[in-house]
């Protein structure tokens, strides 16, 4: 599932990625793309608490993906 | 101002790998606001260094994305205490300074002679009501004061919404601040520890008081189950001279800085600030504006009762000509917040996606801006350069900002 929360500032970012992480009840990755570069602090710890591990990866000036993997499908 | 932002906005959409253009800009702005302080020192010499430390401040606020706003939000909204632990660290720094910059201006406190600039506020239900209204608008816009102010630098049009906001509540609080006056404050007279306890004893309380406070995030972080990943670093060789280089230059300029870093160097330049002339605070700059477009337009507020003696940020509004003290480190902070997004490439133009935003945006603002005036100061000049002061005030304000800013989680927990 691919979240665009370009736009967005703290804390929605991290309250929209909890949101799709608790709909898809770690059955499916979260591609969260964000250019608000404090949720990349946020999301992370925020992934661990629903069983999702991140990954981020600078796609842009700003921009970044944050790609969360539920932790069993690694 | 209007010189500086012509040289800042780089062309959108422009991702040149090879040149990098807004590093070019960041020097750009550089040379400009080192010609600025040229210009400001002929008006007065004390000025330029104002004038640095403000875009220091700036510059600090960005790479360490530091946001007082999600200092207090993050405890209630998720559990974290991150960015607070980084504000505690700076606010011991400033005790300590602040407290040898105090003793030298007033040796013998027990005097009840208050040092003339420190942020040394007035302890009752107004604070309570201002910290109570600033924590709430605060969390509705998403940033503090401080926070929409670099945001702005950072290209971000909602923060510019809030900084309307914020001006409009400073208004408005200047034209009922007399109310308030009659009603509350006159009798709420200002506590200041070292009358009473001289400064040893001061910031000994002060200091056990922060580390009992860094010691309950600590418990309450991990009550809260979350935990830090560890994001595993990329292992970058260290070989060369070069390679040294530029690994440092990529973790001050490219990389976030953690939170206590940021919190660290914020402590430095408030000692910094003192010790030139006064606390760092933005809101008497603010009202400043505040005031003069009001009476541009024919609406100007009436005489303020009692608040050039209280001091502070607001006892400060009342200078006259643009380029001031607290012009230096308000408006300072916008090129130094600009020069660090630039450096790091972090600067675009964000336009929030729904207009529910912008609605948070500005009322948010206005709520915390009537608060900000009322409080006579922010999250900087009532709570980050009021308990430094060794003020009952700071903690008072801090406390009600807590309470606001759950309240502020209750709301857009519901509208987000």
């Amino acid at each position: 599932m691919e979240l665009d929360v370009r736009g967005e500032i703290c804390p929605y970012p991290m309250m929209k990625a909890v949101e799709a992480m608790k709909k898809l009840q770690a059955n499916e990755n979260v591609v969260v793309i964000t250019d608000h570069a404090p949720c990349l602090d946020t999301i992370p710890p925020q992934a661990g608490r629903y069983g999702y591990s991140s990954n981020v990866k600078k796609t842009g000036s700003p921009e970044w993906t944050i790609t969360l993997t539920p932790i069993g499908d690694e | 101002m209007i010189g500086l932002t012509q040289n800042t906005a780089p062309a959108p959409g422009a991702l040149f790998r090879h040149i990098p253009r807004q590093s070019l800009a960041a020097v750009l702005i550089l040379f400009a606001t080192a010609g600025l302080a040229l210009v400001m020192s002929r008006t007065e010499a004390i000025l330029a260094p104002l004038w640095i430390l403000g875009i220091a401040a700036g510059f600090t606020l960005q790479r360490s994305r530091f946001c007082f706003a999600s200092a207090f939000r993050d405890l209630f909204l998720f559990g974290s205490g991150r960015i607070m632990k980084g504000v505690i660290v700076g606010l011991s720094i400033c005790t300590i300074g602040f407290a040898i910059n105090m003793y030298n201006q007033v040796p013998f406190p027990e005097f009840g002679v208050l040092p003339a600039e420190a942020n040394i506020l007035p302890v009752g239900v107004s604070t309570i009501v201002a910290g109570l209204l600033f924590g709430v608008g605060m969390v509705l816009a998403g940033g503090c004061v401080s926070g929409s102010l670099y945001r702005m630098a950072e290209g971000y049009i909602g923060s510019w919404v809030t900084m309307a906001g914020i001006i409009i509540g400073l208004g408005l609080l200047s034209q009922t601040w007399n109310w308030w006056w009659d009603t509350l404050i006159f009798r709420e007279s200002p506590i200041w520890l070292p009358a009473k306890l001289g400064y040893g004893g001061s910031v000994v309380l002060t200091l056990s008081g922060l580390l009992a406070i860094f010691m309950l995030i600590l418990w309450w972080e991990s009550r809260s189950g979350l935990s830090m990943p560890n994001i595993p670093s990329r292992e970058v060789s260290q070989d060369t001279f070069g390679q040294k280089l530029s690994v440092l230059w990529r973790s001050v300029f490219v990389l976030g800085w953690p939170a206590i870093a940021g919190g660290t160097v914020l402590g430095g330049i408030g000692v910094l600030m003192y010790m030139v002339h006064m606390p760092w605070g933005v809101t008497g700059e603010l009202t400043r504006w505040a005031n003069t477009t009001m009476t541009t337009l024919g609406f100007s507020p009436p005489e303020a009762l009692g608040l050039r003696a209280i001091g502070g940020c607001a006892g400060r509004a009342d200078e006259s000509g643009i380029f001031t003290h607290t012009f230096a480190v308000t408006v300072g902070v916008l090129p130094g917040a600009l020069v660090g997004a630039l450096f790091a490439r972090e600067f675009k133009l964000r336009f929030p996606q729904s207009a529910r935003r912008y609605v948070q945006s500005l009322g948010g603002g206005i709520i915390m801006g009537y608060g900000a005036g009322l409080g006579i100061g922010c999250t900087i000049g009532a709570f980050f350069s009021s308990i430094p002061s060794l003020s009952i005030s700071g903690w008072l304000f801090a406390l009600s900002l807590a309470g606001g800013a759950f309240l502020g989680v209750k709301i857009i927990k519901r509208i987000a």
